[in-house]
């Protein structure tokens, strides 16, 4: 088995794209050792810094579960941000307007679930675009994303804004809403949890259930699923709806455990950065949370490396793209060997 | 001094010999065919001559001289072309580039000269093509027209068509043909490979017949009784090595009425339990979608299709694309009838995997089909043997009670096929009702309780008492009456 090349490549990926970084340190002026010390320092250098990058993780490890598990069926589930934004905005609706009154045992997993579902409707409309009528989801989902943040920004500035009515946002969600942090934790909140188990279910989904192995089976040869009796619609609908349900559960999880109110430009881009995310995990499941850690390890530490090092932020954009370029170098080497 | 010769070709392919010993002779200016079953060699013939093939054996002679034709360009150069069944342009340029492209050109041309030469090309061969016409915005024929025109602005003297009306409508094949004629006034030799005996009787002046690799027979057209073709395409009666299941006329399993698709024009077929009902053809005919309307892959067009005796299992004729996912390892592929929800509840609990179960059936079927390869095992690193074995697997281990196998012993060694035959037989024995699809006669003749035959969409069946190579060849080329 080839298994070895699942751990070596990755890591490969970021060794390369370090040694990059160095050299456009270098060529900057920078001192390479000072940045790289100051970004890893930011990142990880004190408990604080740390909880900040796994609360940033967390996010990132949800949808880029989502966009492998649509990835594996051969759906190109570009539309994570919008699906977030989407799951966002249903948990606020239910927190702050429908059920504000409701005890935490009630309120918590409605908030979920109702974020999970937004999503995944969310993602089900590219679904029915791509089967009914052949839209590309890479464009359908690309293209909601735009609609998911506007839905947003007009709901902030609507029917979801706070009652006091100054700022383009919504009420805090009640306290029961609210996914405390654990007692000698300072940012991680209890959505670590889901965080941890979610990649360990959706392996069990994919490599050991009959659901999986038609969605594998689709995502590798629709021709041969068909013959085969599976219904390669089917599947891509069920495999995008529960994309958009993770990456709506991640949106809900950021509104319930981080924020606490949904605004405009809640998410970093972290629908976008997903996608390399499950590219460096190499659409396994479970190799969504180091590399989750590792892509959030690099925006936590940006900040840090341009105060300390006096180096721009975006040079850990260099080192992401390279480790696109080459996550995905290795993947079709591999499919060619 | 012939134009071109072949002599003693001979080439291998791994354990299957394409040719040996074949022959081919082609006089200056004429239409020379070429005219075999699937899998006699006519392709390899062909691209030993374009240099796509290197031959084990043998020497090719242009114009009296001993040529090594290594590759396409060298072919070019000696003024051989060809013109595939899939064709080499670029869709986006227009005719007039297409023609010109590969020619020695300067570095920058005018637009207008460009055309100005590309039509002069055009009216030699008055084809009606329009210079500016973008290449994707031409018909099928068009197309093929303006690859011969290319070939032919490029000097080549000796133009080899493959199979060149198979893609095409029939009156764009009686235009095809039309043409040939008019190139044999301008000097050029024709190459023409075909299967279709009303083509060859039409345009052609000689015709060579391969059979099983070898060349058999070289003849005038004229005066040539189609009979006497069909006889040499398909060779002189052998005992078959084993003989097909006794009939015990079971109940109905498979019912076709009137059934129509785009390429089957009214297919009327009952299949009992306990036969072997073998459909002989030359591949083209309807094959593909027969077996995928059978697989529930292609819509019913008209009439009906009934099931009596599920389940239905399709062992699929193109063990790559739709017999397997490649993707895939040897078990999950045995699983996926499973999954998909086809058969009893054996490797999956509650809509999971038993890992155990799935190990355990793996290896059964791996020991019983002597498949080399562990459980594990991607589908796409075993050899097309044994996918074709894997194949074979996964059809049978449904139980199915109606069993469509499409060329099933394609590609396999000879221990292998007489034991995918013998197991069809076996199953048909347990009382089976057993659909072989298969374009090779030996195997049609060795297992078909009944055969009939596949001619242009529709079905012949074979008298029982003229069940004769001789008969079964006559109907694969068309020749139905008496």
């Amino acid at each position: 088995m080839k298994s070895w090349r699942a751990w070596i490549e990755p890591s490969l990926a970021v060794l390369i794209a370090l040694g990059c970084a160095v050299l456009v340190l270098v060529l900057l002026g920078a001192n390479p050792a000072r940045a790289l010390v100051a970004l890893a320092g930011g990142a990880f250098g004190d408990r604080l810094a740390l909880e900040n990058t796994v609360v940033r993780m967390m996010p990132l490890a949800l949808i880029g579960l989502g966009v492998s598990l649509a990835f594996r069926c051969g759906v190109w589930n570009i539309g994570g941000e919008g699906q977030l934004y989407l799951g966002a905005l249903a948990a606020t609706a239910l927190g702050t307007r429908l059920l504000p009154d409701a005890p935490a045992a009630i309120l918590i997993p409605v908030l979920l679930a109702g974020g999970a579902l937004a999503g995944a409707l969310w993602a089900g409309i590219a679904a029915l675009l791509k089967t009914q009528r052949g839209v590309s989801e890479v464009l359908s989902t690309i293209l909601l994303n735009f609609v998911a943040v506007l839905a947003v920004a007009w709901a902030v500035h609507g029917p979801l804004q706070e009652l006091a009515g100054s700022y383009p946002q919504s009420d805090l969600l009640p306290e029961a809403g609210r996914l405390g942090i654990p007692p000698g934790l300072l940012r991680i909140h209890g959505g670590v949890v889901l965080v941890l188990l979610l990649p360990f279910a959706v392996w069990l989904l994919l490599f050991r259930s009959a659901v999986g192995l038609r969605l594998r089976a689709v995502g590798a040869s629709p021709d041969a699923a068909r013959y085969a009796g599976v219904s390669p619609e089917r599947e891509v609908v069920r495999a995008l709806l529960l994309s958009g349900g993770l990456a709506g559960l991640a949106g809900a999880i950021e509104i319930a455990g981080v924020t606490g109110r949904l605004f405009e430009n809640l998410s970093p881009g972290y629908g976008f950065t997903a996608i390399a995310v499950s590219l460096l995990a190499r659409l396994h499941p479970l190799g969504v949370l180091p590399a989750a850690l590792f892509f959030a390890a690099l925006a936590s530490g940006s900040g840090a490396m341009q105060r300390v090092a006096g180096v721009p932020s975006v040079t850990v954009q260099v080192i992401e793209a390279i480790v696109i370029f080459l996550s995905v170098g290795f993947a079709l080497a591999g499919r060619r060997s | 001094m012939p134009r071109v010769a072949l002599r003693d070709i001979h080439k291998r392919f791994g354990s299957t010999e394409a040719l040996r010993g074949a022959n081919l002779e082609l006089a200056p200016g004429e239409i020379h065919a070429v005219l075999g079953e699937n899998g006699a060699g006519k392709s390899t013939l062909v691209r030993a001559l374009y240099g796509l093939v290197r031959p084990d054996r043998g020497e090719i002679l242009i114009d009296g001289v001993p040529r090594e034709i290594s590759t396409p360009r060298r072919a070019l150069e000696l003024g051989i072309g060809l013109v595939h069944q899939h064709f080499m342009l670029v869709p986006a340029l227009t005719v007039a580039e297409n023609l010109l492209l590969g020619e020695p050109l300067p570095a920058f041309l005018r637009r207008a000269e460009l055309r100005a030469r590309a039509r002069e090309i055009l009216e030699l061969y008055d084809l009606g093509l329009d210079p500016d016409a973008p290449a994707d915005s031409l018909a099928v024929a068009e197309r093929q027209r303006l690859e011969i025109v290319r070939a032919l602005a490029r000097g080549v003297g000796v133009l080899i068509l493959d199979e060149p009306t198979a893609v095409l409508a029939p009156s764009e094949a009686a235009a095809l043909l039309s043409l040939l004629p008019r190139l044999r006034e301008r000097g050029t030799t024709v190459l023409f490979i075909s299967h279709k005996l009303a083509e060859i009787t039409a345009v052609c002046d000689r015709v060579t017949v391969l059979r099983a690799g070898r060349s058999v027979a070289t003849r005038p057209v004229a005066g040539l009784a189609a009979a006497e073709l069909g006889r040499w395409m398909v060779g002189e009666a052998l005992p078959p090595p084993g003989s097909p299941p006794a009939m015990a006329a079971g109940a109905p399993a498979l019912r076709l009425q009137d059934l129509r698709v785009p390429g089957l024009g009214g297919i009327d077929l009952e299949l009992r339990a306990g036969e072997v009902l073998a459909i002989a053809g030359i591949d083209g005919n309807g094959q593909g979608p027969l077996e995928e309307v059978l697989a529930g892959v292609l819509p019913i067009g008209s009439g009906t299709l009934e099931v009596l005796r599920p389940p239905l299992a399709v062992l699929s004729g193109d063990r790559q694309r739709t017999g397997l996912v490649l993707d895939l390892s040897i078990g999950e592929n045995l699983a996926l009838s499973e999954a998909a929800g086809a058969g009893r509840e054996r490797l999956y609990r509650y809509g999971f995997l038993r890992s155990s179960e799935l190990q355990r059936v793996a290896r059964e079927s791996i020991a019983r089909f002597e498949i080399r390869g562990a459980p594990d095992l991607q589908a796409r690193a075993l050899s097309g043997g044994n996918q074709q074995k894997l194949c074979v697997a996964r059809a049978l281990g449904g139980e199915p009670r109606v069993l469509v196998a499409v060329n099933p012993t394609r590609g396999l060694d000879v221990a292998a096929t007489a034991a995918v035959r013998e197991e069809l037989r076996e199953r048909a024995r347990a009382g089976a009702a057993v659909l072989l699809i298969s374009t090779d006669l030996d195997e049609v003749l060795e297992l078909g309780t009944r055969v009939c035959v596949l001619f242009r969409g529709r079905l012949t069946a074979v008298e029982p008492e003229r069940r004769t190579r001789e008969r079964i060849g006559e109907l694969m080329l068309g020749l139905g009456g008496a």
